[in-house]
């Protein structure tokens, strides 16, 4: 008996060295802490694996299709830009809106609203995928990119699309693959009206392959590159190629 | 290990289990406080423009203590970094117990529901004695048993909305993106549960058991089952089974 109980103190020391251990751990990981700062290079790692995969999942025929009894979101549709306030391109300042499709392509374009509403206008009804967990309903028209690649005469050794507004410098760069995916547009309408201010106008990108935060609004520049060119919320921590 | 000879214990969980579970706890708690931080970018399930019918708390965010990685980006980063973690270790874990033959403690017996009543009659009073186990009890063995069914579907569940159009078919498969996700955020809360009163029992009736997970090795005479214990009942050890159960079985 004398070794039972020896050994059930011992133990008892020994649960609560664990618990205690336990206790520490949770402290440290809960309480919203960010964790360790070590660890950020684990993360970097392991978003550049995760690339690799969604890389390899990537398949241009898998196109989404909005389910058909959702409802378009229409005035819920979340309005977002990150100047101070709502960035409204003003012609009399300004000039005349355009956008120049310009980097690695053999005739660099500079095209109006109206010569953009008057290339093949291609018409989806898609999901939005936003990070925060959220999605939306719309029918978009406009421009597909791979249309604007094809006009521009795209060169082989364009890898990556920056995709830049005159929203206080939010931009956002993609790989070519997702940028030449059908359902990736220069949206000009949703739900059958030209852009609102509030949703990009007058052109945006959208698309329901890559996270909301990846289609920059209030375009003014595709630039196709050799490299990647990070984005405003890429730069910030969030997953650069954030595929869905 | 000093003071307790090994032939006072035997040997009961393998190392490569031992290591998987304690690998597998911290995966799940950077998973579950990574994941409850992504879900309150966004509290709520219904589309834009639409209302859920099936989550009474739309719009209520989880409690910040119980959320891990600061803020979105740092949750989705843990959590898809993490997510590696959890499903090699859970692959080696299962691989090792179907090879080695653990699977057969863990997977239901014929009579489970009677044995596991006899179990819940047993815990409520309404039963003397202890009800004859091998290494767990019926309880135990249905509750080992969902876990990885659990951790399953929430592997799938997360591919399904980590990747809602080229794994579009998955998604399809769990009723579309919404849906989807609502059964993550079930799913997550039924491992919850599952390790909560895991833990909860370890603690209030086999903390030897915790010793077993770390060591490897246990001794008959710590076993519930010897020592007749129910939550707080019985915790301190009884004699070796080799020479029969010294206590009174029966309510205290």
């Amino acid at each position: 008996m004398k070794d039972n109980r020896d050994s059930s103190r011992f133990l008892d020391r020994r649960s609560f060295i664990q618990l205690t251990g336990a206790a520490v751990t949770t402290a440290l990981l809960g309480c919203d802490g960010r964790g360790p700062r070590d660890a950020q290079k684990l993360l970097r790692w392991a978003e550049g694996r995760n690339e690799g995969v969604e890389r390899a999942l990537f398949r241009h025929t898998s196109i989404d299709r909005a389910s058909r009894d959702a409802k378009l979101a229409g005035e819920a549709f979340p309005v977002y830009y990150v100047s101070k306030t709502l960035p409204v391109w003003d012609a009399s300042v300004r000039g005349p809106w355009s956008l120049e499709v310009s980097g690695l392509v053999r005739h660099p374009l500079t095209l109006s609203l109206d010569d953009l509403l008057k290339l093949k206008q291609t018409r989806h009804r898609v999901n939005h995928y936003c990070v925060e967990g959220w999605t939306a309903v719309a029918e978009w028209s406009g421009v597909r990119v791979s249309e604007l690649a094809r006009l521009a005469g795209l060169t082989p050794d364009a890898k990556y699309v920056d995709f830049q507004s005159f929203d206080d410098g939010y931009h956002e760069s993609w790989d070519i693959d997702s940028a030449l995916h059908r359902q990736t547009l220069i949206a000009l309408a949703m739900d059958g009206r030209l852009l609102a201010p509030a949703h990009g106008a007058p052109a945006r990108l959208h698309s329901p392959i890559k996270l909301g935060y990846k289609s920059t609004k209030f375009l003014t520049r595709v630039v196709f590159m050799p490299e990647r060119n990070g984005g405003y919320w890429s730069d910030q921590g969030y997953e650069w190629y954030a595929g869905t | 290990m000093e003071n307790t000879t090994a032939a006072d214990t035997r040997p009961r969980h393998h190392w490569v289990v031992r290591v998987t579970h304690w690998v597998n706890v911290l995966a799940v708690v950077l998973m579950t406080g990574s994941g409850f931080r992504i879900f309150n970018a966004y509290p709520g399930f219904a589309r834009k423009g639409e209302t859920f019918c099936c989550y009474p708390f739309e719009g209520t965010p989880i409690p910040a203590w119980m959320t891990f990685g600061g803020w979105l980006a740092g949750g989705r980063n843990w959590h898809f970094a993490a997510m590696w973690l959890l499903v090699l270790n859970g692959l080696i874990y299962l691989a090792f117990i179907y090879l080695h033959g653990e699977w057969r403690d863990l997977v239901p017996r014929r009579g489970h529901v009677r044995d596991s009543w006899e179990m819940a009659k047993f815990y409520l009073f309404l039963r003397k004695t202890h009800p004859r186990q091998g290494k767990h009890n019926a309880l135990q063995r249905g509750a080992y048993f969902a876990m990885p069914i659990v951790g399953l579907l929430l592997v799938l569940t997360g591919l399904a909305i980590w990747k809602p159009v080229q794994l579009g078919v998955l998604t399809t498969m769990f009723g579309g993106y919404v849906w989807a996700r609502y059964w993550h955020f079930v799913a997550t809360w039924l491992l919850v549960l599952l390790s909560v009163v895991h833990v909860f029992m370890v603690l209030a009736v086999d903390p030897y058991s915790i010793r077993a997970m770390v060591t490897g090795r246990y001794k008959d005479s710590w076993s519930p089952e010897t020592r007749n214990a129910r939550p707080f009942v019985h915790l301190l050890p009884g004699r070796d089974s080799a020479t029969g159960v010294d206590r009174q079985p029966g309510p205290s």
